[in-house]
């Protein structure tokens, strides 16, 4: 029994319920967003995770403090300002932070991943609300208020999972829930029969390490999962007046791009998504890459760095008529390094442009010659690793994988727990969780359905 | 005649509901239909076994009579899954059937304050609200009067039974089944339905080829039911296993048609757990063959029960069938196997006390809430019974919760989920089975026992005692901590322990108590082998259990927030239509409950905690 020697104190010794955490704001890309978290310890829990940790420890009362966010290896996230609330003057009552990060999609991921994997579970649908509301903190017209925009909220969100999934996940998770739902019964009917035969009390370790390995392939298409919900990040490179600007504007005259600046920094780069073969793509204009004594410019360039760091792909532009200068063949070598990289030969259209060299695509951002075979280029280079998915489940939500990875903890306890010897009745403790958290994905596994896959697969009964 | 209390019927949830009514000093009517039927084990010779041996066992706890019984009637005792971890583990014995009928009765015959009396119960007197009940009236015309009722009918409201094509009124083979109550029942808005169970042939024992059979014995330690029992010495029998074949089989198939199951004359609910021998046959067509357990059915009788085997078909097909099994090829039937029919009452229309929602006074208990077994019914009976009780005391209502009791469980499940076929307690029914054990049934619910009132202080004076004796037998392995000299002579699996406290080491799979136990004597040692089991076990499996209870405690909490009762779900906004009906139907008494209700989604229960209005009560 040596598995959970260490038994995490009650988590409402103090009053409070267990930690959770959700975004408050919409998930989408905006100015702004808010995560809220809210629990026994929540701020010895986030603490950690801030530059200023004893700032939050020290609030006593209400309190704004301003620092870094950071994930648990150290690397920061985003600059944040944190709310602190004490207990009892919070939305609900118990001790409480709001993060308010930049409105990004990847920050929010990031920063709710962070908090997921330090000790808070992500809030369900309403659960703030019902927090507040037991604390006595909400009256009753501004609860009903909440509660119906939660309620909205969360339905349109599952509908619109539905919908672009087509159920598929749906389809991969009940199907590997239906095995586990089958062994759990298996072993419950032999527990409550003793007497018949039905076999020994076996928790197959091959299926438990078959169902491991599909799930864990489950929470890699995570990562695929995000690219089709943030699209695949591509960076336009080049010189100054290599033609990235106009590139980059051919590609978003797309019906389908949008255009954003990034808040805060208009030197740096601009950012917009458009749809290439299908697939989304998140394309960036980043600033000239040439030295310069500028130094608003230069910490431009330096973000644009960033920029390309962690793009998916970059599409490095020549200028036609220069051709490949020395800083050029650098930056494309340094850049070929990390990440695959088209190299685009710009400005075919005048006749002060060299000859393509092969291995380069020439183009026109001016008149869009040839754009279409740039085009097919980035296609061909973004979607090899997107091509696995076809026909495949993908999860993309952080909640999702959350759940996915609860599962997997649960059926490694359960793995230890079978190999150990532990008595099956508190292994399947770990089995019930592990069908729990993939319940919560795709529906409630009730005591009536073990009892059905019980009683429809074995003959007991006297 | 004036009563404080009537019950009405004389089986396992009537016993206890009318002891528990007497003896909390209320005047106490017990109804039935036959005194000499009182207690009759109808089915399987046999009490406990998974989850229901430990509600005998919880019964007791709370000061119930079924484990004083069975511990005064067996004939055979083992622990189901010894094994397979003791959160499964469960008490089962052989019971002489006739012993037990005489102790029941003989138990509510010597109680004072309660009154028995033959005759069958056919309507209720009600006060001028006609939502009230006062009182009962028989068949021959006698009234009484009582402001609490608690019914149990078991089999016999309108009761059928069937052998092939014979079929007749009756509640057991050769027993009148009970009309009339049926009619004011649904002229009070009851709804009722029906349910089906069935019982294997009785054979004559000396008409047994004992040498084709597999003896099965009994464990030779015996750990009783009661607590208030140190040892059990009972006269031992062995029971015999044999197999059905492919000859059993094709008779079976055969005469499919001739089985009031299969041509439709049955219409009642059956249970998936408890089917008959066709049921088998005709959903299991790959195997081969079946168990049968030949059980005795008691010391001074030679009829033998054979467990498996239920079946309604016609008398000539029960003997070519069953005399197609190994050992059984001369068996003389001496009573058939039966199907019964018979009238129940949605529990959903019960209070979690039992109480009818719809006549007040009214408590309803065992199958005729659409459960199965005896264990199941006697732990409806009491609390049933308590509830009655407790209401002419003009006190709250003892509710267990399912963290405390198989019994919560079983009440719980009824009352809010109701039940599509006869209900039947499994382990796997209760979230926290872990803290379920059969052996810590005392150290659950003793307390409730004796604050109810009905335990004497003699009983709970050595309640006390094992307790204080098992704290201090924790208390001593967290402080005592395993050190070289130990280690010197104790198995080796020890030594990696050292420097740890006893506490710890326990929890390592392969420490027992016993190894430590041999290390400090005089501290943990002279203590009775149930008591150092129960430390062994509570020790061994915090880890787990605290694990099982993080996974489970959204809901406790839920379960601390009440719902006033006659709440008008009208008046809420916004909830969806169908958690709407289900809250009016079933009437949650609380958070928790309204939330296992199929069909009510989260934002239903956020929106009836908002408009409940006031602040729950903080989870303890």
């Amino acid at each position: 029994m040596s598995t959970d020697e260490e038994t995490t104190p009650d988590a409402d010794s103090d009053g409070a319920y267990d930690p959770i955490a959700a975004l408050a704001t919409p998930y989408a890309q905006s100015a702004v967003a808010v995560i809220r978290a809210s629990g026994a310890r929540v701020i010895e829990l986030v603490a950690p995770l801030f530059s200023r940790p004893e700032k939050l420890r020290d609030a006593r009362r209400y309190t704004i403090v301003h620092g870094r966010f950071h994930g648990r290896d150290g690397r920061t996230i985003d600059e944040v300002l944190v709310n602190v609330f004490r207990a009892p003057n919070s939305y609900t009552g118990e001790d409480s932070v709001e993060i308010n990060s930049h409105g990004s999609l990847p920050v929010i991921e990031r920063i709710l991943e962070t908090l997921y994997s330090s000790g808070f579970r992500p809030a369900e649908p309403g659960e703030f609300t019902l927090r507040a509301f037991l604390s006595g903190k909400l009256d009753l017209t501004r609860a009903e208020a909440v509660n119906e925009i939660i309620r909205a909220r969360s339905d349109r969100a599952r509908s619109l999972a539905m919908n672009r999934l087509g159920g598929s996940i749906e389809r991969a998770i009940d199907s590997v829930k239906g095995r586990l739902v089958d062994i759990l019964a298996r072993v419950e009917i032999q527990l409550d029969y003793p007497e018949e035969d039905t076999g020994e009390v076996v928790i197959p370790p091959e299926v438990i390490d078959e169902t491991i390995v599909r799930l864990e392939s489950l929470v890699a298409t995570y990562r695929i999962g995000r690219v089709y919900q943030e699209g695949v990040r591509v960076a336009i490179a080049g010189r100054t007046n290599a033609g990235k600007s106009s590139l980059f504007n051919l590609f978003v005259r797309e019906d389908r791009s949008i255009v954003s600046d990034v808040p805060g920094t208009t030197r740096d780069y601009i950012e917009a998504t458009t749809i290439i073969d299908g697939v989304p793509v998140r394309l960036f204009d980043t600033a000239g890459l040439r030295v310069s004594e500028d130094t608003i410019e230069t910490e431009g360039v330096r973000r644009s760095e960033s920029i390309l760091g962690t793009a998916g792909l970059v599409v490095y532009v020549v200028d036609g008529i220069e051709g490949v200068v020395a800083d050029d063949k650098r930056r494309i070598e340094q850049i070929s390094d990390r990440v695959p990289c088209i190299v685009a030969w710009n400005k075919i259209d005048l006749v002060d442009a060299r000859v393509c060299p092969s291995g380069f695509i020439g183009i026109s951002a001016e008149t869009g010659d040839n754009v279409e075979a740039l085009r097919a280029s980035i296609a061909a280079r973004i979607t090899p690793e997107l091509g696995v998915v076809d026909g495949r489940p993908v999860i993309d939500s952080v909640r999702q994988k959350d759940l996915i990875e609860r599962a997997l903890v649960a059926l490694r306890e359960t793995k230890v727990g079978v190999d150990g010897g532990v008595p099956v009745d508190a292994v399947a403790i770990d089995l019930q969780e592990a069908i729990r958290a993939l319940g919560e994905i795709t529906g409630e596994v009730t005591t009536d359905d073990i009892l059905d896959a019980m009683f429809s697969g074995f003959c007991v009964g006297k | 005649m004036e009563f404080d209390a009537i019950v009405i019927g004389g089986g396992h949830a009537g016993i206890e509901a009318a002891l528990v009514n007497a003896r909390l000093g209320f005047r106490t009517l017990m109804i039935t239909q036959n005194l000499d039927c009182i207690g009759k084990l109808s089915c399987n010779p046999a009490v406990g076994g998974l989850a229901k041996g430990n509600m005998v066992r919880e019964i007791d706890a709370l000061g119930g009579e079924m484990g004083r019984l069975i511990d005064a009637t067996m004939i055979q005792f083992r622990v189901l899954n010894r094994s397979r971890g003791p959160a499964v583990q469960a008490p089962r014995a052989q019971a002489d059937k006739p012993a037990y009928q005489t102790a029941a009765k003989k138990t509510l015959e010597r109680q004072p304050n309660l009154d028995l009396f033959q005759d069958t119960v056919v309507d209720f007197i009600l006060d001028g609200s006609g939502r009230r009940i006062c009182g009962v009236v028989t068949e021959r015309g006698r009234r009484f009067s009582a402001s609490v009722v608690v019914l149990t009918t078991g089999t016999f409201l309108n009761g059928k039974i069937f052998v092939g094509e014979y079929s007749t009124s009756a509640g057991r083979i050769g027993e009148p089944a009970a009309h009339g109550l049926d009619r004011p029942l649904r002229e009070l808005g009851f709804t009722m339905g029906r349910m089906k169970t069935g019982t294997p042939a009785r054979v004559s024992r000396r008409s047994l080829d004992f040498d084709k059979l597999e003896t099965q014995f009994g464990d030779d330690e015996i750990v009783p039911f009661s607590f208030s029992h140190t040892g059990v010495d009972r006269p031992k029998l062995p029971c015999f296993i044999t197999y059905t074949n492919t000859a059993t089989h094709d008779i079976l198939r055969e005469n499919m048609s001739r089985s009031p199951l299969f041509s439709g004359t049955i219409v009642g609910a059956g249970a998936r757990y408890c089917p008959s021998i066709e049921d088998k046959v005709m959903k299991f067509p790959d195997r081969d063959r079946h168990h049968v357990f030949i059980e005795p059915e008691g010391l001074d009788t030679e009829e033998m029960y054979l467990n498996g085997l239920s079946s309604s078909m016609p008398e000539d097909v029960q003997e070519a069938f069953i005399r197609t099994i190994p050992g059984l090829e001369n068996a003389v039937i001496v009573r058939p196997g039966y199907a019964v029919e018979y009238d129940f009452m949605d529990p959903m229309q019960l209070t979690p006390a039992l109480e009818s929602k719809i006549v007040e006074g009214l408590f309803v208990a065992g199958q005729t809430n659409g459960s199965s077994g005896y264990e199941e019914a006697a732990a409806q009976g009491l609390m049933a019974g308590i509830n009655a009780a407790r209401k002419l005391q003009k006190a709250p209502p003892v509710v267990l919760t399912r963290a405390e009791a198989y019994i919560g469980v079983l009440i719980d499940d009824l009352v809010t989920l109701g039940t599509k076929e006869p209900y039947r307690m499994f382990t796997s029914r209760a979230e926290h089975r872990l803290s379920l054990r059969h052996d810590s049934s005392d150290m659950r619910l003793c307390r409730t026992g004796f604050e109810i009132g009905l335990h004497s202080q003699e009983r709970w004076g050595k309640f006390l005692e094992k307790q204080s004796s098992i704290d201090e037998m924790k208390e001593l392995l967290r402080n005592r901590h395993l050190n070289e000299t130990d280690c010197a002579h104790t198995p080796e699996s020890l030594s990696r322990h050292v420097g740890k406290s006893f506490y710890q080491a326990l929890k390592s799979p392969e420490t027992t108590l016993a190894d430590l136990v041999a290390l400090e004597p005089e501290g943990l040692g002279g203590r009775p082998v149930e008591w150092i089991r129960q430390v062994e076990l509570d020790v061994k499996y915090e880890g787990y259990v605290a694990r099982q209870d993080r996974q489970v405690d959204r809901f406790r909490r839920m379960e601390n927030m009440r719902i006033p009762e006659g709440f008008e779900y009208d008046r809420i906004d916004g909830i969806s239509s169908e958690a709407r009906e289900k809250f009016k139907k079933i009437q949650p008494i609380s958070i928790g409950q309204a939330s296992r209700i199929s069909g009510v989604r989260n934002s239903d229960l956020a929106l009836l905690m908002v408009v409940l209005g006031r602040r729950p009560a903080r989870a303890v």
